[in-house]
Parts: C-alpha cells; sequence; structure tokens
C-alpha cells in the first residue's frame, strides 16, 4: 500500500496541486484501492463542505442581490449607502440604518427571526465596474513611498508622453500641475478591462500622490466629482480619451486641477510641460516602449 | 450626519456588508439571535473605535477580524470562558437557508459541532473566497494553519461519514440516499 497523507490527498481533491502531482496521484489511485476509496471520501467530504457554504452566499445573493455582487469593497457612494439605508424595514435596512447614524446611540430591535424581510432591500453593494472604479481602488495603495524611486528615465518627459499616448491614445498630454502646487513625478501604464491605463504621478508639498487617469474611450465631457472612501475622484472625457483625476483631496480642489489640466488638453499648443520641445519630439521607438505595466 | 462626513467614514461599506457580517456573526457562535446580538456590539465598537480602521485595508477582512476579536475578548471575560452557546442541529442548518433549503442535517450537525474556529475557517475559504492569507489575518493565525484546518476538517467530515469499517465507498452514499437539498 502507498502512503499518501491527507495533506496531499486534500490538496489533490482541492485542485492545488500541479499537473504532475496530480497525475502522480491518479496513477497511484489507479493501482491502490485503500487510496482510491480515501479520496472519494475526501472528496465526497470537501465537496459537501464547498457546497454548504458556497450555498450560504449563492442563496443571500439571490435574495438579497440581484443580480450579482462582487466582493464589496469600502468604496460606495453616499448616495448608494443612503439608498441602501432607506430601501428596507427589515433587519438589513435596521441594521443598515443603525450604522449609518440614524437614531444614534446605537440601539438596535431583536432582529432575529426576521431575515427574510432582507429580500426588500436593495443591494447597493456591487460597484460599477469602469475602469475608473478599478483604478481608484488601486489608488488606495499609493503612499509617498511608492514614489521614493523614480527610474532615471523618468526625468525624459518627452518620451514618457510619447510613450504613454503611443499606448493610450495619441491625444494625451502630460498636464503640469506646477502652478497649483504639483509636479510630476512619474508615469506608468497599468492595464484595466485588457486595456492600456495611463497613470500619471504628481506630488504636492505634502499629503499622498495624486493620479491623472487615462484611457481611451467616451464618456460625459463635463467634470463629475466621485467620492471612493477617503479619495475622491473627478471624471470627464475629452477627444476619445476619459480620464480619472484621483488624490485624497476634497470635491472643489480636485475639480479646480480637472479644469486645468482640461484646459491644457484643450489648448492648440502641447501641454506647457512641452513647451518648446514638441518639435523635437522622439522618434518612435523601434521596440515597444518599455514603460511599466 | 453629514453627507461629506459619511463618505470618508467606514460605515457605508459596513451598511453594504451587513448580511455578510451578520452571517459571520452568526456562523461564529452558532445561532441567529446570539449571532445578531454579537454582530451589533461589535458594530458598536467598530464605530466608536473608527479611527483604528487603516485605509487600504480590507474593510471586510477587517470587519470580519473585529467581530471575530470582539467574541474572542467577550469571551475572556465570561466567568466561563470555555462557555458556548448550546447549538441545535435543526435551528443551525437554518443558518444555512430558510426552511427547505438548508443544508442535509448531518452536515449541519458536523460544522456545528466543529470548534467557532474552524466553523469561519469553512466560511471565509470556501464561502467568502477569501484566500489562506486574508483568511488567518481574520482570524489571527497563519495562512498555514488554515490550510491545515481545511485538512483536518475534511479528513474528520470524510471519517465521519465517508467510510464504513470495511471502507466501504459506497457508504457515504448510504448515508445520503438522497441529494442533498441544497443545490
Amino acid at each position: 500500500m502507498t502512503e499518501l497523507s491527507d495533506e496531499l490527498l486534500v490538496a489533490y481533491v482541492d485542485g492545488q496541486l500541479e499537473r504532475k502531482q496530480s497525475r502522480a496521484v491518479e496513477r497511484v489511485l489507479e493501482q491502490d484501492d485503500v487510496i482510491a476509496r480515501r479520496v472519494y471520501a475526501l472528496k465526497n467530504a470537501h465537496s459537501r463542505l464547498e457546497a454548504s457554504f458556497e450555498a450560504i452566499l449563492a442563496g443571500e445573493e439571490a435574495i438579497v442581490a440581484p443580480p450579482e455582487p462582487q466582493r464589496p469593497g469600502f468604496f460606495v457612494t453616499w448616495a448608494s449607502a443612503a439608498k441602501i439605508g432607506l430601501a428596507g424595514a427589515g433587519l438589513v435596512a435596521a441594521l443598515a440604518l443603525a450604522i449609518a447614524g440614524y437614531g444614534r446611540p446605537l440601539v438596535l430591535p431583536n432582529f432575529a427571526g426576521n431575515r427574510s424581510d432582507a429580500t426588500e432591500v436593495e443591494w447597493t453593494g456591487s460597484l460599477p465596474s469602469t475602469w475608473q472604479d478599478d483604478v481608484a481602488r488601486a489608488q488606495a495603495l499609493l503612499s509617498r513611498e511608492s514614489l521614493s524611486v523614480s527610474p532615471e528615465g523618468q526625468a525624459n518627459l518627452d518620451l514618457i508622453g510619447f510613450q504613454l499616448g503611443q499606448a493610450v491614445a495619441s491625444g494625451l498630454k502630460l498636464p503640469d500641475l506646477k502652478s497649483e502646487g504639483f509636479r510630476f513625478i512619474r508615469g506608468q501604464l497599468l492595464r484595466a478591462g485588457g486595456e492600456p491605463v495611463a497613470q500619471l504621478l504628481y506630488l504636492g508639498s505634502s499629503g499622498a500622490p495624486l493620479a491623472l487617469y487615462a484611457k481611451k474611450g467616451e464618456g460625459a465631457a463635463e467634470p463629475e466629482f466621485k467620492s471612493y472612501g477617503a479619495i475622491g475622484g473627478v471624471e470627464w472625457s475629452d477627444e476619445g480619451i476619459t480620464y480619472l483625476l484621483a488624490g485624497e483631496l476634497d470635491a472643489p480642489r480636485l475639480t479646480l486641477l480637472a479644469d486645468t489640466i482640461k484646459k491644457q488638453a484643450d489648448a492648440p499648443k502641447p501641454s506647457a510641460l512641452n513647451a518648446g520641445k514638441s518639435a523635437d519630439a522622439p522618434q518612435a521607438p523601434e521596440r515597444r516602449p518599455s514603460v511599466k505595466q | 450626519m453629514q453627507a461629506e462626513e459619511f463618505q470618508h467614514s467606514i460605515r457605508p461599506g459596513l451598511v453594504i456588508m451587513l448580511p455578510r457580517l451578520m452571517r459571520f456573526a452568526d456562523l461564529l457562535v452558532g445561532a441567529r439571535e446570539e449571532g445578531t446580538a454579537l454582530l451589533r456590539r461589535a458594530l458598536q465598537r467598530m464605530l466608536a473605535e473608527e479611527y483604528r480602521y487603516q485605509r487600504g485595508v480590507a474593510l471586510d477582512v477587517w470587519a470580519f477580524g473585529e467581530i471575530y476579536r470582539h467574541w474572542l475578548g467577550e469571551l475572556r471575560e465570561h466567568v466561563n470562558p470555555m462557555g458556548q452557546v448550546n447549538i441545535e442541529d435543526e435551528s443551525f442548518a437554518r443558518l444555512f437557508g430558510e426552511e427547505g433549503d438548508e443544508i442535509d442535517t448531518m452536515t449541519a450537525s458536523f460544522i456545528g459541532n466543529l470548534p467557532p474556529q474552524q466553523r469561519l475557517t469553512l466560511l471565509l475559504v470556501y464561502g467568502e473566497r477569501l484566500d489562506h492569507t486574508d483568511a488567518g489575518r481574520v482570524l489571527d493565525v497563519p495562512a498555514e494553519t488554515i490550510a491545515v484546518r481545511l485538512v483536518r476538517i475534511t479528513a474528520a467530515f470524510a471519517d465521519q461519514f465517508g467510510q464504513d469499517e470495511d471502507g466501504n465507498p459506497d457508504a457515504f452514499e448510504a448515508l445520503y440516499p438522497e441529494e442533498p437539498t441544497l443545490s
């Protein structure tokens, strides 16, 4: 009889083994009935346990969250949160109202047994899956330390602008925000929904980085402010490029910065950052731009 | 509360994930009424000490962990720290769904008799689909401990229901002549 540990067999049942390892286990199973029976039992146990717990949330989603929830993060608009607080009369809604601050101090009735009322609550945790939402989440991972080391190539602003423009859209320009107290630190390419997104990072005299994201696409031309938890964002679209300016700033400040960027993009001349240099814009590199992805 | 203040607090996130938090608390204590009461107390603390939440940390992982730590704290202060809610199989099964949809009583009984930490391990990994690292963060254990727990639980379940004395593979099915009620 071959000795195989439960650890290995459960990993096999759970599909965590690499292909070679799985094949090795399968060869043993073909030859060893005892191990095969053990795997059979583990597989049954695993599937029943997994199905039980999957069903908890699946049933919940069917009740509370048509048509889907992703795992909700902490980003939610005031309107959405207020909506859930005002939507229903059951347990979830009552708890939601209490959390939302309607009725401080937090005094809650006994809700036991009233879960079915949750059907009246509209689930608002599923966020719109726009690229702006995705990158705003990523913004929360940035800090000043994230920018402490800047690749040497970042000093060549023309090259960065050219590379990002090539990847995202030719009309993309690097805004100059010095007059607003923010200096350009670096640009890089991210990816959202399988498409490139340019990320331009700026630092002010203090605080977290300010980021401008740009992606090819159409949207509303007028800047619109949204709050993503502690991060604010202003979205707009211009000449086939959609933008998101994100940072830990309030709505008026971000909107002002967005207006500045918009004006620079609309200006007939190149942005101030590239002024006087566009005629000498670098030739298209033979290789794909080596900007970070 | 002003909209501006609301936007920058953790309250909206907690509101959205309430059903998940409730399920977590219910599974932790093993009963709905006590779970709701625990969640209420834990939420009060979370909101009162909102500053402890560090931006960038997944709010669900943090909130689950807060509920768990709150429960642990209450357990330690209790006269009988080993005391737990007496879990009835039938009512426990209803935590997995409404009447008619709950899991079979054998599975419910097995899960209900697990230590709370092991029940939560199953919920976090199989239900919430957290990876072992995040599940470990919630339960204050290394990711390796989560993996070991899953193996032990699965093996124990297989031992209990999966094999008869002769190791007959049909025995497992014999215990479940019909399909489980959960799809």
